[in-house]
C-alpha cells in the first residue's frame, strides 16, 4: 500500500514537471509548482504513517505554510506583471537573455 | 718597467683621444675644428713617436717590451692574461702602422675639412688605431681577436660614414658580413686549439710550444680555418667582394684601412702563426695558390675599371695576393717586407686619388677626369712615382720587395706560382699606367674644372710628400746581398723562413727580365691610352668588366635565397600560418559562444527544461551504473 | 479485516484516479480559470488520501489552507485581473511541448517507480490511536520542531510585507 502511495506521488510529481515546462501561461506554471509540492507532501505523510513518527506530519505542515507565503508573493507578482506587460505570456520576460546584449 | 709604461701609453693615447673627441661631439654642437684636430693628432702622433722609439730599441738593441695589464679569465686550466708584447714582429708592425696612421691623420684633417661630421670621423679613426695596436701587440690570440673584431667594426662604421645615402650603408654591411664569415673560421680554429692544447696556457708562446702534440689532420684543419679568417680580412678569393664596395667611404679611410693597415692584419696573423704553418705544408701551399689566383684575378679585373678608387681597391687585392704567395711558400719576412713597402706606396696612391677627387667636385670616373696634369701638377708627380713603384721599377722600394717575392717563388720550384705572379705584375703595370695615362696624358676635357685651392691642401700635400720619399727609399732597409745590402729586416724579424738557394746569376737574370717585360707593358699602355680616346671606346660590358660576374653569382646563390627564405617565413609562416590560426581559433570561439548563447534566452521555463534534462540524464546514468545491484 | 483492506484499496484507487485526471486537466486547460477549478479537485482528493493514512489533522489543514486559502486567492486574482482572451498567450505548440516533455520525463519516473516496486517496504498501519491527531502533531511541533516553527512565522511576516510592497502603485 505504501508502494502505491509512493508511485502515485511520483506520478503527480511528473505531471507537475510536465506542466511547469510545457505551458506558457504563468498562472498554470504556478499551479504546477503547487502540484509538485503536493506530491511531495503525499509522499512524506505516507512514509510518516509507515514509520509511526509524527515528524513527517510536521514537515508537511511547514511545507504548507511555506506554500502559503509563496502564494501571496506570487499573486502580487502576477498583479504587477500583468499591469506592466498586459499579457500572461512567460516568454516575454527575457531581459536577462542574450538577445538583449550587444 | 718603463718599457711597459711606454706600451700602455702607446695603446691608450689613441683610445683617450677617441673618447675625448666623442664626448665633445655629443655634448656641444659648436666646437672649433681646431680642437678636434689637436686631440686627434696628439693621440695618433704620440703613439707614432713611441712606436718609432720602440722599433728603434727593438732593432738596435734587441729589446723586448712586455706590459702585463691584468688577468682577464682564470677558469681552472684556462687562463687569459691581458698582456701586450712588442717583440720583433710586433715592433715591425708598429713601425709602419703608427707613422703611416699619423700621416694619414694629417691628410684626413685636410680632406674632411668641410665635413659636418668631423668629430665623429676622428673618433672612429682614433679608435681604429687603438684596435689595430691591440691586434698587433696582443700576446695571445684571443686578445688579438678582440682587435681583429674591433678593426672590422670600425671599418664598417667608416665605410658607412656617409650614411645618408643608403648604398654606403649596404657597402658597410657587406664588409661586415663577409668579414664575419672569415671570423667564423678564425674562431673555430681558436676553439679547436683550445680543445687540443688549451690546458697548457693560451699565449702564443705556450701555443707554439705545444703544437707538436696535435695530430697532423687536426693541425691542418686549424691552419686552414685560421686562413679562412685571413681570407676574409685581407680580401682574397673568394671573400674579397667587400673591398671594392668599401670604397664608398671617405678616401682617408680607404688609404688607412684598406691599403695600409686592416687588410694587412691577415698577413700579420699568418706570419705570427708561422710555426703552425711550417708544420702544415699542404695548407701553406693552398695559401700560396689562393694568393696567386686572387692576384691574377684582381689584376685582370682592374684593367677594366673606370673608378679611380676601385682600380686601387683591386690593386690592393692583387698585392695582398702577392704577399700570400710569399707566405705560402714559407718566405715570411719577404712577404712582410712587401707589406711594409705596400703601405707606403698604396697609401700614397690613395691619397693622390683623394686629392684629385676633392679638387674636382667629387668626380671619380677616369673617363671624365682626363687631362688634368696641368691643373694638379704636384699630385701628378706623386702619382707618377707611386705608379712606377707599384710596377716594381728599380730602384724604387717595391722593386726590392716584389722582386724578392718573385725570386723566392722561382726558387721554391713552383713554376706555376711564379708564372702567375709574373702575369699579375705585368697586368699591374698595365692597369696602373692605363689610369695614369688617361688621367694625365690626355687632352683636357671640358668637364675637368678645378675647385679653387684652399689652405687645407697643404695638410694633404705634406703627408703625401713624406710617403713619396718613403716609397722611393724604403727599399734600402732590406736590400738583398747582390746589391750590397744585408737583409736587415729579415734578420731582425727572425721568423721561421725557409731558406732558398738562388745563385746570383739567376737572380740578376730574373730581375732584369722582369723589368724589361714591365717596361714593355708600360710602353704598350702608352701607345694605347695616351693622347687618344681609346678609353672612351672601351666597352664596359663583358666578362672582365663585370668582375667575372662574381658579385652577381654570390647574389644569386647566397643573398637571394636567404632573402626569399626570410620573406617566406615572414609571409607564409608568421603571417598566414600563425596569425591566421590564432585568428581562426579566436573567431571560432566567438562563434561557439554565440551558438551557446542561444540557450541563454532569459526564459525561465527553458532553464527549468535544462535542469530537467540534466536530472533525467543523471538518473539514467545512475541507473545504468547500479543496474547490477538492482 | 480483509474487506476493510480491500475497501481501503478501492477508495485509494478512486481517489488516485481522481487526482491524476484532474491534474492532467489542470495542465492542459487553456483558460486559467478552468485550471484553477480542476486544481481544487486535485487538492481535495489529495486531502482525502491524507485522511486514508490516519493523518486526520493534515487532512483538515490541507482543505482549509490549501484548497480554502491558496486556491481562493488564486481564483480571486484571476477574476480580479480581468483576463480576456487576448491577454492569454497563444500556445500553438502546446500539445507538442506536452508530449515532448512527457517523453523526456518518462525515464525519470520509470526508474523511480521501478525502484519503488523492487524494494520491500510495506504500510503497516498498526499504530496507536492518537497517531496523526492534532494533539500528537502539536506535541511534536512544539517540542522537536520549535525552531522551524519560529522561522516559518518570520517567513510569513516577510511574505506579508513583501506582497504589499510589490504591488503598490507608485503614485
Amino acid at each position: 500500500m505504501l508502494k502505491a502511495y509512493m508511485i502515485l506521488s511520483i506520478i503527480l510529481f511528473s505531471i507537475g514537471m510536465v506542466g511547469l515546462i510545457s505551458r506558457r501561461n504563468i498562472i498554470v506554471i504556478y499551479m504546477s509548482i503547487e502540484l509538485l509540492l503536493n506530491a511531495v507532501n503525499l509522499s512524506l505523510i505516507a512514509i510518516s504513517g509507515d514509520l509511526g513518527d509524527s515528524s513527517g506530519h510536521v514537515m508537511s505542515l511547514i511545507i504548507i505554510a511555506i506554500a502559503a507565503a509563496e502564494a501571496a508573493l506570487f499573486m502580487s507578482l502576477f498583479v504587477v506583471l500583468f499591469r506592466k506587460k498586459g499579457s500572461l505570456d512567460a516568454n516575454i520576460f527575457d531581459i536577462l537573455g542574450s538577445k538583449h546584449e550587444s | 718597467m718603463s718599457h711597459s709604461i711606454l706600451l700602455n701609453i702607446l695603446l691608450l693615447s689613441p683610445l683617450t683621444s677617441a673618447f675625448l673627441i666623442f664626448l665633445l661631439t655629443i655634448s656641444t654642437r659648436y666646437t672649433k675644428q681646431t680642437l678636434y684636430t689637436f686631440l686627434a693628432l696628439s693621440g695618433s702622433g704620440s703613439s707614432a713617436v713611441i712606436a718609432l722609439y720602440i722599433s728603434y730599441m727593438s732593432y738596435f738593441e734587441h729589446k723586448l717590451f712586455v706590459s702585463h695589464l691584468f688577468t682577464w679569465l682564470n677558469i681552472s686550466d684556462f687562463t687569459i692574461e691581458v698582456t701586450l708584447k712588442a717583440d720583433a714582429l710586433g715592433s715591425f708592425m708598429l713601425l709602419f702602422v703608427a707613422p703611416v696612421g699619423f700621416l694619414i691623420h694629417i691628410y684626413a684633417t685636410g680632406y674632411m675639412h668641410k665635413d659636418k661630421s668631423y668629430g665623429r670621423f676622428f673618433t672612429y679613426f682614433n679608435l681604429f688605431i687603438f684596435f689595430m695596436f691591440l691586434l698587433v701587440l696582443a700576446d695571445n690570440p684571443i686578445l688579438m681577436f678582440i682587435g681583429w673584431e674591433g678593426v672590422g667594426l670600425i671599418s664598417y662604421l667608416l665605410i658607412g660614414f656617409y650614411f645618408d645615402d643608403i648604398k654606403n650603408t649596404y657597402a658597410g654591411n657587406k664588409a661586415f658580413i663577409v668579414n664575419r664569415v672569415g671570423d667564423f673560421g678564425f674562431l673555430s680554429a681558436l676553439m679547436l686549439l683550445f680543445i687540443e692544447i688549451g690546458s697548457g696556457g693560451f699565449s702564443y708562446h705556450a701555443i707554439f710550444s705545444n703544437l707538436s702534440s696535435i695530430e697532423s689532420p687536426m693541425l691542418s684543419l686549424i691552419a686552414l680555418l685560421l686562413f679562412v679568417g685571413a681570407m676574409g680580412k685581407s680580401a682574397q678569393l673568394p671573400l674579397f667582394v667587400w673591398l671594392p664596395d668599401a670604397m664608398a667611404g671617405p678616401t682617408p679611410v680607404s688609404a688607412l684601412i684598406h691599403a695600409a693597415t686592416m687588410v694587412t692584419a691577415g698577413i700579420y696573423m699568418v706570419a705570427r702563426f708561422a710555426p703552425l704553418y711550417t708544420l702544415t705544408g699542404d695548407v701553406s701551399l693552398l695559401i700560396a695558390y689562393v694568393g696567386a689566383f686572387s692576384a691574377l684575378f684582381a689584376a685582370i679585373v682592374a684593367t677594366r675599371q673606370y673608378d679611380i678608387k676601385k682600380i686601387l681597391a683591386y690593386s690592393t687585392i692583387s698585392q695582398l695576393g702577392f704577399m700570400f704567395m710569399a707566405l705560402g711558400v714559407g718566405a715570411y719576412s719577404t712577404a712582410l717586407f712587401h707589406m711594409f713597402t705596400h703601405a707606403f706606396f698604396k697609401g700614397l696612391l690613395f691619397m693622390g686619388a683623394g686629392a684629385i677627387i676633392v679638387a674636382f667636385h667629387h668626380k671619380q670616373d677616369i673617363r671624365e677626369l682626363r687631362g688634368i696634369r696641368k691643373s694638379v701638377p704636384t699630385v701628378f708627380i706623386m702619382m707618377l712615382i707611386g705608379s712606377l713603384t707599384i710596377s716594381a721599377i728599380p730602384p724604387l722600394s717595391a722593386f726590392v720587395s716584389k722582386d724578392a717575392i718573385m725570386n723566392v717563388l722561382y726558387a721554391s720550384h713552383h713554376l706555376d706560382l711564379f708564372l702567375m705572379a709574373l702575369l699579375s705584375s705585368l697586368f699591374t703595370a698595365l692597369y696602373m699606367f692605363r689610369m695614369l695615362f688617361v688621367l694625365f696624358f690626355s687632352e683636357t676635357t671640358h668637364e675637368a674644372t678645378l675647385e679653387p685651392s684652399r689652405n687645407s691642401v697643404k695638410s694633404m700635400i705634406y703627408p703625401m710628400a713624406i710617403l713619396t720619399l718613403l716609397s722611393i727609399f724604403a727599399g734600402m732597409l732590406n736590400l738583398p746581398e747582390i746589391f750590397g745590402g744585408n737583409l736587415h729586416i729579415s734578420y731582425w724579424l727572425d721568423l721561421a723562413d725557409r731558406h732558398f738557394v738562388l745563385s746570383h746569376t739567376n737572380e740578376i737574370v730574373l730581375m732584369s727580365g722582369n723589368t724589361l717585360l714591365i717596361l714593355s707593358v708600360i710602353f704598350y699602355a702608352y701607345k694605347r691610352y695616351a693622347y687618344n680616346d681609346t678609353i672612351l671606346k672601351e666597352s664596359n660590358t663583358g666578362f672582365v668588366a663585370n668582375k667575372f660576374y662574381i658579385d652577381a653569382l654570390y647574389n644569386m646563390i647566397i643573398v637571394k635565397p636567404l632573402y626569399l627564405l626570410s620573406v617566406f617565413f615572414d609571409r607564409k609562416i608568421s603571417h598566414e600560418l600563425i596569425d591566421n590560426t590564432i585568428d581562426l581559433m579566436a573567431f571560432n570561439y566567438r562563434k561557439l559562444g554565440k551558438f551557446f548563447s542561444i540557450l541563454e534566452n532569459g526564459n525561465v521555463r527553458f532553464y527549468a527544461l535544462y535542469m530537467l534534462i540534466g536530472l533525467v540524464l543523471g538518473f539514467i546514468y545512475l541507473f545504468l551504473l547500479l543496474k547490477a545491484m538492482l | 479485516m480483509r474487506s476493510i483492506a480491500l475497501q481501503n484499496e478501492i477508495i485509494f484507487l478512486i481517489l488516485a484516479v481522481l487526482a491524476v485526471v484532474s491534474s492532467i486537466v489542470m495542465i492542459t486547460a487553456h483558460r486559467p480559470i478552468d485550471s484553477a477549478l480542476s486544481f481544487i479537485v486535485t487538492l481535495i482528493s489529495v486531502a482525502a488520501l491524507f485522511g486514508l493514512v490516519n493523518a486526520t489533522f493534515l487532512f483538515v489543514v490541507q482543505i482549509i489552507i490549501y484548497a480554502g486559502a491558496i486556491l481562493t486567492l488564486i481564483l480571486f486574482i484571476i477574476m480580479f485581473l480581468n483576463i480576456k482572451d487576448e491577454n492569454l498567450p497563444d500556445e500553438k505548440y502546446k500539445n507538442l511541448w506536452l508530449l515532448g516533455t512527457t517523453l523526456l520525463i518518462l525515464p525519470f519516473s520509470a526508474i523511480l517507480i521501478h525502484l519503488i516496486l523492487k524494494s520491500d517496504i510495506a504500510l503497516n498501519s498498526a499504530t496507536d490511536e492518537s497517531f496523526g491527531t492534532i494533539k500528537d502533531v502539536g506535541l511534536t511541533l512544539f517540542s522537536q520542531w520549535v525552531l522551524p516553527f519560529e522561522l516559518v512565522s518570520i517567513l510569513l511576516l516577510v511574505a506579508l510585507v513583501g506582497s504589499v510592497t510589490l504591488s503598490k502603485r507608485n503614485d
